[in-house]
């Protein structure tokens, strides 16, 4: 039986790494006796897979992955149990079967979707949106392991939505992840401070999804598991 | 201050998940309810100071068997530092974020002598007054134990309190007595603590020296306290407290696997060794509990992997069934046992094998010396037999790379010994040809010998720094193929002799060292030798007065009131075996030979599951 979770990473542990969350979610798996499979080999391990990595500094909305199991097991048992072993800020959303054939999530999650609190709420987010998306280039310097390099981000820039709440507003933007483009939160925090937005003005920042981008449309991966 | 650190500070800094806290099986107790309120303050970094079994048992034991509250601290990376520092952040504690100064107490983990600076520095980042005499009412009370604990003079003006011995046995009445008392004035509660047995307060006594600078006497100023501070030992593993529930990092840490402690103690008698000494008797876990604690610790933390600790694991009487229990139980499920050490023996090598279904990486031995004369000096009881059976039998089975350790630097080391570490590699390397395809490579790592106090080599002198770097070139002046020898820093070893047999004289100088920035001394990258010489020569210190001094079997030393439980006689009578190299057999194998511990505590040698595989090699 196959696997597919969605799940939330809380706050708190926004500063782990990607190998920290695997031993975290590899040793829940174990805390809450869930009956995965183990690989063959002198070196078996659970037969797990993380989606995208979620950068160290951000906590996510909507995280995901695959995992195997070696026997059936309903879907609401794995999910109470997975929850009462993982640490508070760590929640399994949903979760569903999948075919053993649906493509792993690493190759295809394409896009991800990046939040800006902004202590700020007037129109000027807008205009600022409009002027963004007028642009042909934005050029902010790489980070990353090749830093300081010249990068376009426009081409990465998939769509960007300015939601203006009560006391302060979010930008989400969606950039593409992987080849040819990776567009790194970092790099859209540079850009956002680099066309205007104050940077006393940037408050929280958290990644809200990741996506499957077919043309103009967007599927979670768990509407996407054929 | 959470909200700051993780919206300010922690993005700022490398690994910042060493300082966030909220692991799981963390305890957090209510503040307001808790009595006394202790922080376990580990002088290294996060993930140094996780991996200590100590702390391990002693969180769990305060925060789960009593009403007091305790807490954990670790010393920040430099990095960590710099913006707590810049940003006027105290050190907090990780359950509650609170700065060390709301505590009651704060007990530091002394496990090596070169973690005094960084006390120094973590106590300096809370604002705690260094020297004890500074400390006013309302001040923490700052505490250390563990194994540096044994000598702890040259620490004395730091601390307010020493807890010599097993910490699980005194650190409970230690925390009722700070609460009971906690409306008295802090001179009185300190004598109230010095009847604790196994607690030392070193404002209590007075050190008085000769013309030659050796210790006069040393004796107590008050009644409360006592001639003899005797160490405390827990009688029966058994019936001791072991945490089912140990905190679970998120990072990887140093040593991230369950622990099972299969003893405690080791009665080999290794003359160089001072766990070996201060640590006696052995006492062993039965099977069965061991087994019931492994099942816990996994269902608490998701471990794969259960490591088997003790200072010699493979002397462990129920070694064979307990490994071969967990690799069947938990085996099929990915997870692994592991042995820390291994005996020389083939014996071990087939246990080894047992545990290592899996990939066969490097395999370590410690012969320890080159030629059976020095084996037979620091009684070392291996014989070039056992190790190339072992050795055979290891690379019979698969292994392709082996790790040699030795010590350079010994008593009476001649030219023949360090030859004899050479031959030894041949040997070895000798016989892995014979089995592998290719050619084996053998590592020796050789650390530098530095004589401890309560350990027959308490009066011998240690080697130089030019001596040991002589005996570097000498053994160097050849290249050999795939034989490869690393050395020790020479000079971080002299300076742990200074502090290892230090007396009280010595605090000013490691002040000023602190002063002159010195701290993580244990780390390369940031250990200033020429600082500590400089330091030590403001302050008008002869270093080879402590480290290079053959000492008289008279002299006073200077921990000499820290009661381990071993006879005097008994060391004089080890060390001058030494000189004759007659080796001392296995008291647990031979019967007892009289080292005093057993009598004079009051306890005894516990072996639990019959001595069949622990005794034959």
């Amino acid at each position: 039986m196959r696997l597919r979770a969605e799940y939330s990473v809380g706050s708190d542990l926004r500063f782990l790494s990607n190998l920290d969350m695997m031993n975290l979610m590899a040793r829940a798996l174990r805390r809450a006796r869930i009956p995965f499979a183990l690989s063959e080999g002198f070196n078996p391990h659970i037969r797990l897979s993380m989606g995208t990595v979620l950068p160290v500094g951000l906590w996510g909305k909507r995280e995901y992955f695959d995992l195997e199991l070696e026997r059936e097991m309903s879907i609401n048992e794995f999910v109470d149990n997975m929850n009462q072993s993982l640490p508070p800020a760590m929640r399994i959303n949903a979760c569903l079967e999948i075919g053993i054939k649906t493509p792993a999530l690493m190759n295809s999650i394409n896009c991800a979707c990046y939040s800006f609190v902004i202590n700020d709420r007037t129109e000027q987010l807008e205009l600022w949106k409009a002027r963004t998306l007028q642009q042909e280039e934005l050029m902010v310097k790489s980070r990353g392991k090749k830093k300081n390099l010249d990068k376009n981000l426009r081409p990465g820039i998939l769509k960007i939505e300015v939601n203006r709440l009560q006391d302060f507003a979010i930008i989400d933007i969606w950039g593409t992840i992987g080849e040819p483009l990776n567009v790194r939160y970092d790099e859209l925090r540079d850009l956002l401070l680099q066309t205007g937005i104050d940077k006393e003005t940037v408050g929280d920042i958290y990644r809200s999804g990741n996506y499957i981008r077919e043309r103009d449309k967007y599927y979670t991966p768990l509407e996407k598991v054929k | 201050m959470k909200d700051k650190l993780f919206r300010d500070i922690l993005p700022q800094v490398s690994k910042p998940a060493r300082y966030t806290g909220g692991e799981v099986n963390v305890i957090q107790k209510d503040w307001e309810q808790a009595e006394a309120k202790m922080v376990f303050a580990f002088p290294d970094v996060y993930e140094v100071g996780m991996s200590h079994i100590g702390g391990k048992i002693l969180y769990g034991l305060v925060n789960e068997k009593s009403n007091h509250l305790m807490e954990r601290s670790f010393a920040p990376w430099p990095d960590m530092e710099e913006v707590m520092r810049r940003e006027h952040i105290p050190l907090y504690a990780l359950e509650s974020f609170r700065p060390l100064g709301d505590f009651d107490v704060i007990g530091f983990s002394l496990q090596y002598e070169l973690s005094i600076t960084n006390i120094l520095n973590m106590l300096d980042l809370s604002g705690i007054p260094l020297w004890s005499q500074d400390r006013e009412e309302g001040c923490p009370l700052v505490i250390a134990g563990g194994p540096a604990v044994f000598n702890p003079e040259p620490f004395a003006e730091f601390f307010d309190a020493f807890l010599i011995g097993d910490g699980e046995e005194v650190t409970l009445e230690f925390l009722d007595c700070v609460d009971k008392n906690r409306d008295m004035v802090r001179d009185e509660l300190l004598k109230q603590l010095a009847r604790i047995e196994g607690v030392y307060i070193p404002a209590l006594y007075r050190v008085e020296y000769k013309d030659d600078g050796t210790i006069k006497r040393m004796a107590p100023l008050v009644k409360e306290a006592p001639a003899q501070v005797r160490r405390r030992v827990i009688e029966d593993l058994d019936k001791a407290y072991y945490p089912d529930k140990p905190v679970l990092p998120y990072m990887d840490i140093v040593h991230d696997r369950a622990v099972l402690e299969v003893m405690r103690g080791c009665q080999r008698s290794c003359r160089f060794c001072h766990a070996g000494m201060v640590y006696r008797p052995v006492r062993e876990r039965s099977v069965a509990t061991l087994k019931k604690q492994a099942a816990a610790q996994l269902a608490s933390t998701g471990y794969e992997e259960i490591s088997l600790a003790s200072l010699s694991t493979l002397d462990y009487s129920g070694v064979s069934p307990l490994v071969k229990d967990l690799v069947k139980e938990y085996g099929p499920r990915g997870t692994g046992v592991s042995l820390p050490s291994l005996r020389v023996d083939a014996f071990s090598i087939d246990l080894a094998n047992e545990v290592q279904k899996v990939r066969k990486t490097t395999l370590t031995l410690a012969p320890e010396a080159g030629t059976q004369r020095m084996r037979d000096v620091i009684n070392k009881n291996v014989t070039d037999e056992q190790l190339f059976n072992a050795v055979e039998a290891a690379f019979k089975s698969g292994w392709n790379s082996l790790k040699l350790y030795f010590m350079i630097g010994l008593p009476d080391e001649t030219e023949a010994d360090l030859d004899g570490i050479i031959e030894l590699c041949r040997k070895v390397k000798a016989i892995g040809d014979r089995y592998s395809r290719r050619p084996v490579e053998i590592r020796a790592s050789l650390a530098s010998f530095v004589p401890k106090g309560h350990t027959p080599f308490q009066w011998r002198s240690q080697n130089s720094i030019a001596e040991l770097d002589n005996k570097r070139r000498y053994m160097m002046r050849e290249k050999r193929k795939n034989i490869k020898l690393s050395f020790h820093d020479s000079e971080t070893s002299y300076l742990e002799g200074i502090i290892a047999r230090g007396d009280r004289r010595l605090a000013a100088a490691i002040h000023k060292a602190w002063q002159k920035g010195c701290k993580f001394d244990g780390w390369s990258e940031y250990f200033h030798f020429d600082r500590w010489m400089e330091a030590l020569q403001e302050e008008n210190i002869d270093p080879g007065f402590y480290n290079l001094r053959r000492r008289d079997y008279a002299e006073v030393l200077p921990w000499d009131f820290i009661e381990t439980g071993i006879e005097r006689e008994y060391l004089i009578e080890e060390d001058e075996k030494a000189g004759q190299g007659i080796s001392t057999p296995d008291c647990r194998r031979e019967g007892c030979r009289d080292c005093g511990v057993c009598m004079n505590l009051g306890v005894d040698l516990q072996i639990k599951e019959g001595r069949a595989d622990a005794v034959e090699s």
